[in-house]
């Protein structure tokens, strides 16, 4: 499988997410209220070498993708990471309206264009609810309008959405989705969870391969179910040409310093670390410390 | 040892995670599912198979036999189910708000201990690591009496003009700020300081919907002298995620905490706890337990484990009860009366 890139940049730190802390969150937030203040801290990661974005496809993010679509010659060799959906949208609607009603109102509602197509072929959620997989089709269609022209090397599923399928052991939900993103994205199926051990034994037992699993991973098995040592086992036990791992909260929301954070995460079998920071500083010392030996076979 | 047989019953929001996680646990044997909605029940027979679907409840204490179930039905619908279990016999986990009404509460409390079957409700809070941290603070007197207190939640639930069609616009099915949003608050104020013996000052106002409240404010007083307040709102924006937050104020310090962390502020240092004079910061990071499933929090594994745990084991006590969640509704039904008498214009 192709190897992904080694060092990503997230984007946390632009939505005013930060899991520590929710004062830290707002000032972030409100910091990072313009599209400007946003395209000048991507411009410095780039300034220090990074090459690669993951990106949540949440409201704001659709104008992040605008600007790098209008401006893609002044950034060439950008590699996208999306990331779909933005949870919070779905859990908001489900409280308002009910699950049936959401699914109705993201797939037809929010989309006139494929809203009056999709009426048409299926009627509504209703009709299509009978076939989970073809509805999942649909909401991956959705989310990733935005990011259409830019280029995209894997798509990841959220770790709300991986990890409440992973609880409910569906193989054909994985196959499925695993498969459509290879046949009609054409790049590399990716899955975010914080139960990597688990989803990693699942996925060799369902025989699905050429996978990218982005969890947590840190020295204080921070956001890592069933813990730390099982994480490091399966790690060092994973082949990375079948599954390459990409650690994210590598700081743990800056409870541990970044030297010993990047010391640690450096021993471990992974292929690429994404991180969030804001700061020229930061971000140089995270790029400088980062030094990942084991790569794709 | 034989798998505990379970049934979920309302495969909404909270019960589409807790079939998650519950179906992680190693004893568990989930054997059917209860929802009204046929597309939710066609999903589980074409893709989870083994797994019986109902419509009514009725039918599956007809059908099934099972040790346990979790009840996730619009809250008015808990009562009448629970009963339906404690007549076979079977451990019940209950959403929250528990039942609708308090004397509905005392009845299943009493029934359930009578029969010596687990009973929980699935108040969150006690089970988030930043929280018990803080039981743990007042249980051992860090900062001295407490004086005072003030417990908030804030949500982005109803941002928007209700039609008033759902079961959450209407207090008769348990919706409402109160019973939805400010229970969570209510039953945080309880397990860290205690129920309340008056409610006065109660406020109930609208934003967006039509037959119930979006934001609740009640003054809470005890006889030893502790008095705090109760503000919730759960039709505001600037909260991404539901967030409680709560301060406590003693005799020797005063603590500040949310879901994500602790700000405790020391009249002296208190070596034995790593607590120094003045401010001190405790993170989630410093204080988690790592639980062996993760979907939406470790508080939502965390609680469900226990149920298991207590089912499993009955010397241990349950950490929020069906007596501990009727105090609860005792609180709210004051507040409704409190503002009904004195509140209104």
């Amino acid at each position: 499988m192709e190897p992904i890139d080694k060092i990503v940049f997230g984007d946390n730190q632009f939505f005013g997410i930060n899991h520590m802390s929710q004062e830290k969150a707002q000032q972030l937030s409100e910091k990072f209220h313009d599209l400007s203040s946003i395209i000048n801290v991507y411009q410095v990661a780039f300034d220090s070498g990074i090459r690669a974005v993951m990106l949540n496809s949440n409201d704001r993010a659709k104008s992040i993708c605008e600007y790098f679509k209008d401006n893609k010659t002044k950034y060439p060799g950008l590699s996208w990471y999306p990331s779909i959906p933005y949870p919070h949208k779905y859990a908001n609607l489900i409280s308002e309206k009910g699950i049936i009603p959401t699914i109705n109102e993201i797939l037809f509602k929010d989309n006139s264009a494929m809203g009056l197509l999709g009426m048409i072929a299926t009627g509504s959620a209703a009709v299509l609810g009978k076939d989970a997989v073809k509805m999942m089709k649909m909401l991956i269609d959705v989310e990733m309008r935005m990011y259409k022209g830019l280029n995209v090397k894997a798509i990841f599923l959220q770790n709300i959405i991986t990890d409440l399928l992973l609880g409910y052991d569906v193989k054909e939900i994985f196959v499925e989705y695993c498969h459509y993103i290879k046949s009609k994205y054409k790049v590399l199926p990716g899955l975010i969870t914080q139960n990597m051990p688990k989803l990693l034994e699942k996925l060799k037992e369902w025989q699905i391969e050429e996978v990218v699993i982005c969890s947590s991973f840190n020295k204080i098995g921070y956001l890592m179910s069933p813990g730390i040592d099982s994480y490091i086992n399966a790690a060092t036990q994973n082949d990375p040409s079948k599954y390459q791992i990409m650690a994210m909260s590598t700081l743990a929301s800056g409870a541990i310093n970044a030297k010993e954070a990047y010391e640690f995460i450096n021993r471990q079998n992974v292929q690429s670390v994404v991180f969030g920071a804001s700061s020229k500083k930061h971000i140089e010392e995270t790029i400088s410390l980062i030094s990942l030996e084991l790569t794709v076979s | 040892m034989a798998k505990i047989n379970l049934g979920v019953i309302g495969i909404g929001r909270m019960g589409i995670t807790h079939y998650s996680i519950i179906n992680s646990h190693p004893d568990i044997h989930i054997k059917a599912v209860v929802d009204t909605s046929g597309l939710i029940l066609s999903l589980f027979e074409k893709y989870i198979k083994g797994v019986n679907t109902y419509k009514a409840y009725v039918d599956l204490f007809k059908s099934e036999s099972l040790d346990a179930v979790i009840i996730c039905t619009p809250p008015t619908l808990h009562y009448p189910i629970a009963i339906e279990a404690a007549k076979k016999n079977i451990h019940v986990f209950s959403e929250k708000p528990f039942t609708t009404k308090k004397i509905l509460g005392l009845e299943l409390s009493e029934l359930f201990e009578q029969k010596g079957l687990v009973n929980q409700v699935g108040y969150v809070n006690r089970f988030n690591d930043v929280f018990t941290k803080v039981k743990e603070y007042l249980n051992l007197g860090i900062i001295g009496n407490v004086i005072r207190f003030r417990s908030e939640m804030f949500s982005r639930t109803i941002t928007k003009t209700e039609e008033g069609n759902t079961w959450r616009d209407s207090h008769e099915n348990g919706g409402g700020a109160l019973f939805e949003v400010a229970s969570h608050a209510i039953d945080l104020i309880i397990f860290l300081v205690g129920k309340p013996d008056k409610i006065t000052g109660s406020s109930l106002s609208k934003v967006f919907s039509k037959n119930v409240e979006d934001t609740v404010f009640a003054t809470m007083l005890y006889k030893n002298g502790i008095s705090g307040t109760l503000n919730v709102n759960w039709s505001d924006e600037s909260y991404r995620k539901p967030t409680n937050k709560i301060e406590i104020f003693g005799t020797e310090g005063k603590i500040l905490a949310d879901q994500h962390g602790i700000k405790i502020y020391m009249k002296n240092a208190n070596p034995k706890f790593n607590l120094k004079e003045g401010w001190n910061s405790i993170y989630i990071t410093d204080v988690f337990k790592p639980v062996p499933f993760y979907v939406r929090g470790n508080e939502f594994t965390s609680e469900l484990y226990h149920f298991i745990d207590c089912i499993n084991n009955k010397e241990i006590k349950n950490r929020c009860s069906f007596d501990d969640a009727t105090g609860t509704l005792e609180a709210i039904e004051a507040i409704l009366n409190d503002y009904e008498q004195n509140g209104k214009f």
